[in-house]
């Protein structure tokens, strides 16, 4: 703090005089422009969710055989200590547990290693939002861009890209793709009429699928099932059912009973009901259901993220003139392949006018309030007065050709 | 919105995995203690059965299982509650509320705008391996014209190089000149600094008078800094006029080349993409708000075949790219079936306000809203914005 010899005499007027203002540490920022970011910054919860939710399992998964070995080593204890082993056998048994509680311990660490990575990744994301400033919005803003694009790739399945966009733009920490990977392995089974690896899916979230009450393995089993019957195995289908059918018996029935009677239909059946079971369409019903499942697991959402922030941004922008001609290039609605996908969509609704010139492409506020010519053309006043200037008075309508006087104009009120 | 209880919340999590893990460690070393005494027992004495029996009854007390579940209990708990901050710090936890499921994007169309992205960004290899990815076999057709602007662009950047971009600028002077872009300008500036530096000032003045003597209306100013600075040829760094060695001039001159180049490609200076990407950054939390107010309410909203978004979203002033004229007294926006008409008042209603409020041609006047002006219906213009 600075104090000024001249105006301070003596040592009171400096204790009574008050402190001046300590600066801001940042320069005094539009609000908008704040809580602008911070909007945006609320929209990312799925950058946040999926690597924890990646985490959580690799730590329930972990603690699980944890728990497995662990209590098997116990009880293993506990049954050589109960019944009469031969001296050698206890020996060797113990031997054997120890070197398998060694091995644990390497698993262990192992483990935590892998949990520690993930862990860091979810730090990572959280500090890319903290890191979000409005000096460097355009260059956040352009990551998110990369990172919605690296989204698009890897639910397309187009991991190559995906990778090169990711490792050239430095988003590794940012994106899924190893998750994206692991959902690609079940779905290409499942195109591959192959459900082993999606049971296996499924038992390894299983409390999660119980707890959203999915159907997920029961339409699973029942397709296995279906299959059988299809190669006419009709023997391995029915035991097949008392195996894995009927524990899902008591909720649902009714689907059960409408599958089992496939039994007493051919593959090829003209029957309408039974014929829809047997189509090869299933399997694309099924790849459906996982990636459901997989997405509302992991806490994303089932659309692309392009697809999304596109489809909100195109439709805010199109107002009912956006597919005439004239309009500035800056508009994306000027691009033939934008039009093309905003055509569907509803248009934006504004309550107050904002009008845009077209000569200067201003806003026409009260500052600049707009100006009609005889022939019914609104221009600027601004841009009208250069053009005045610059032609002794004479006014010629850019979109019409009409040519007047700047006398001639009228000025027009719009709240 | 605090990052700062979000990050609070994952380090407990963190620290609660790491307590477990040394207690596990922990418990395990303890496990394989008791069972290394019990083995160097064993080799010892004769009779097994009560070492055993110990090692089982140790094995019990420490109830090594219970111990880590009761890590894992605390743990868990740190975990559930990591959503519900989340959801507490307003994070939405599902953007696709808002979208129409019944609008499908074209995969090709959309393909096309991606590449064209990359193309334009300079990524040339990664849109290439996106095409080839997509399985598309048409080539984007602005590939070949955004190679050639960052090949200008890199020589520029990279060597310090003007020919290129001083070529391309005067084969399109013509266009610039039209866009009212001073480009060739600060092209040729740089291209001044360059030959009074290292060559001779009378040299810098011969390029001066062939090639700036254009701009004189336009850029006076400028030629008047440059040839002043003549004056301190050698000492440029020192003299009033340092900010002209400034590597700033080179961002600019860059920035003002892409724009240009993309202008002529009939492009927008601003990556479409990225524009209607920020548009709907500033759109999505207006619509899921609204989408989250009908679903508490319990109105239906038949969302997926309106024409018009029944919610009003403002965007910021970069994404007013056209006129929007809302009528002030039925708040509609006009169009070409209603459009504006402006009363000899100079106020300005739609359309079907005034033929409502002269009650379709029954009446010859009525009175302006705004101003008390009688208002003859004929003498109403239509306005084109």
């Amino acid at each position: 703090m600075e104090i000024d010899p001249v105006t301070n005499g003596n040592t009171d007027a400096v204790m009574t005089e008050p402190t001046p203002a300590i600066s801001p540490s940042r320069p005094l920022v539009p609000s908008s422009r704040l809580s602008q970011l911070t909007e945006s910054i609320k929209l990312e919860h799925q950058l946040l969710r999926v690597p924890f939710e990646h985490y959580k399992k690799t730590i329930r998964a972990n603690h699980r055989s944890l728990e497995r070995e662990v209590s098997s080593v116990v009880s293993s204890v506990g049954d050589l200590a109960d019944n009469d082993w031969s001296k050698d056998v206890a020996v060797s048994r113990l031997t054997s547990l120890v070197s398998r509680l060694q091995g644990l311990k390497r698993k262990l660490e192992e483990g935590s290693n892998v949990e520690n990575l993930q862990a860091q990744r979810c730090r990572a994301r959280i500090d890319h939002l903290d890191s979000a400033d409005v000096e460097n919005i355009t260059e956040w803003n352009n990551t998110k861009l990369k990172r919605i694009l690296v989204d698009y790739m890897l639910r397309m399945s187009y991991f190559e890209t995906a990778s090169k966009l990711s490792e050239s733009s430095n988003i590794l920490d940012l994106v899924d793709i190893d998750i994206f990977r692991e959902a690609k392995k079940v779905i290409d089974a499942l195109k591959r009429r192959e459900v082993a690896s999606a049971l296996a899916w499924c038992a390894d979230n299983k409390t999660r699928l119980k707890k959203s009450k999915s159907k997920l393995e029961f339409q699973l089993r029942l397709q296995e099932f279906i299959e059988l019957v299809r190669a006419d195995s009709y023997k391995q289908a029915i035991l097949y059912a008392r195996k894995h059918l009927t524990p899902w018996g008591a909720t649902h029935m009714n689907e059960l009973q409408h599958v089992l009677a496939t039994l007493a239909f051919k593959s090829t059946t003209e029957c309408a009901k039974y014929k829809a079971l047997f189509e090869l369409q299933q399997w694309d019903v099924l790849v459906h259901q996982f990636k459901q499942e997989f997405c509302k697991l992991y806490g994303m959402t089932m659309e692309p993220l392009l697809n999304i922030y596109l489809q909100a941004g195109l439709t805010a922008l199109k107002t009912p003139y956006s597919f005439e001609e004239g309009c500035t290039k800056e508009d994306p609605l000027s691009q033939e392949s934008f039009r093309k996908l905003a055509l569907p969509l509803p248009y934006s609704k504004q309550e107050h006018s904002k009008l845009v010139c077209y000569i200067s492409k201003e806003l026409m506020d009260t500052e600049n309030p707009p100006q009609v010519l005889p022939n019914g053309y609104v221009y600027s006043t601004k841009a009208l007065k250069e053009m005045a200037d610059r032609n002794k008075g004479e006014i010629k309508c850019p979109r019409t050709g009409f040519v007047c006087n700047h006398t001639d104009l009228i000025k027009a009120y719009i709240s | 919105m605090e990052l700062k209880s979000i990050k609070d919340a994952f380090d407990r999590v963190a620290n609660k995995q790491k307590l477990s893990y040394t207690k596990t460690q922990e418990i395990i070393q303890m496990l394989s203690q008791e069972l290394d005494k019990a083995l160097i027992l064993l080799q010892e004495q004769f009779d097994q059965r009560p070492i055993l029996a110990s090692l089982k009854k140790t094995l019990q007390e420490n109830s090594p299982l219970t111990q880590i579940e009761v890590r894992e209990k605390e743990l868990n708990m740190a975990l559930t509650k990591y959503p519900k901050v989340l959801e507490k710090q307003q994070l939405n936890s599902d953007i696709s509320k808002a979208y129409r499921h019944n609008v499908e994007f074209d995969t090709h169309v959309v393909n096309q705008i991606i590449a064209n992205f990359f193309y334009r960004q300079g990524m040339f290899d990664v849109g290439d391996c996106f095409l080839a990815e997509t399985g598309d076999e048409s080539e984007c057709s602005t590939r070949r014209s955004f190679v050639e602007m960052h090949q200008i662009v890199e020589a520029m950047e990279m060597r310090r190089e003007l020919g290129p971009a001083l070529n391309w600028a005067t084969s399109n002077s013509e266009k610039l000149r039209q866009a009212r872009s001073d480009l060739e300008m600060k092209l040729h500036s740089l291209r001044f600094l360059e030959i009074a530096r290292d060559q001779t000032s009378q040299e810098a003045i011969n390029y001066a008078r062939k090639h700036m003597a254009g701009f004189a209306d336009s850029s006076l100013y400028e030629i008047q800094k440059l040839i002043c600075s003549l004056l301190w040829s050698r000492n440029l760094e020192h003299s009033p006029y340092s900010d002209l060695l400034a590597p700033s001039r080179w961002n600019d001159a860059v920035r003002e080349l892409t724009r240009q180049y993309c202008n002529l490609l009939d492009e927008s200076s601003e990556s479409a993409l990225s524009t209607t990407l920020a548009a709907g950054t500033q759109a999505l939390p207006v619509l899921l708000k609204y989408m989250n107010v009908m679903v508490a309410a319990n109105k239906k909203l038949d969302w997926q075949s309106v024409e018009q978004l029944p919610v009003a979203v403002e965007l910021s002033e970069e994404f007013q790219f056209r006129s929007v004229f809302v009528c002030p007294v039925s708040k509609e926006q006009a169009s070409d079936e209603n459009p504006p008409m402006m009363m000899s008042c100079g106020h300005v209603l739609c359309k079907q306000t005034i033929n409502k409020m002269s009650k379709n041609g029954a009446r010859s006047s009525f009175k302006c809203p705004y101003c008390p002006t009688d208002v003859d219906i004929s003498k109403c213009r239509q306005l084109h914005f």
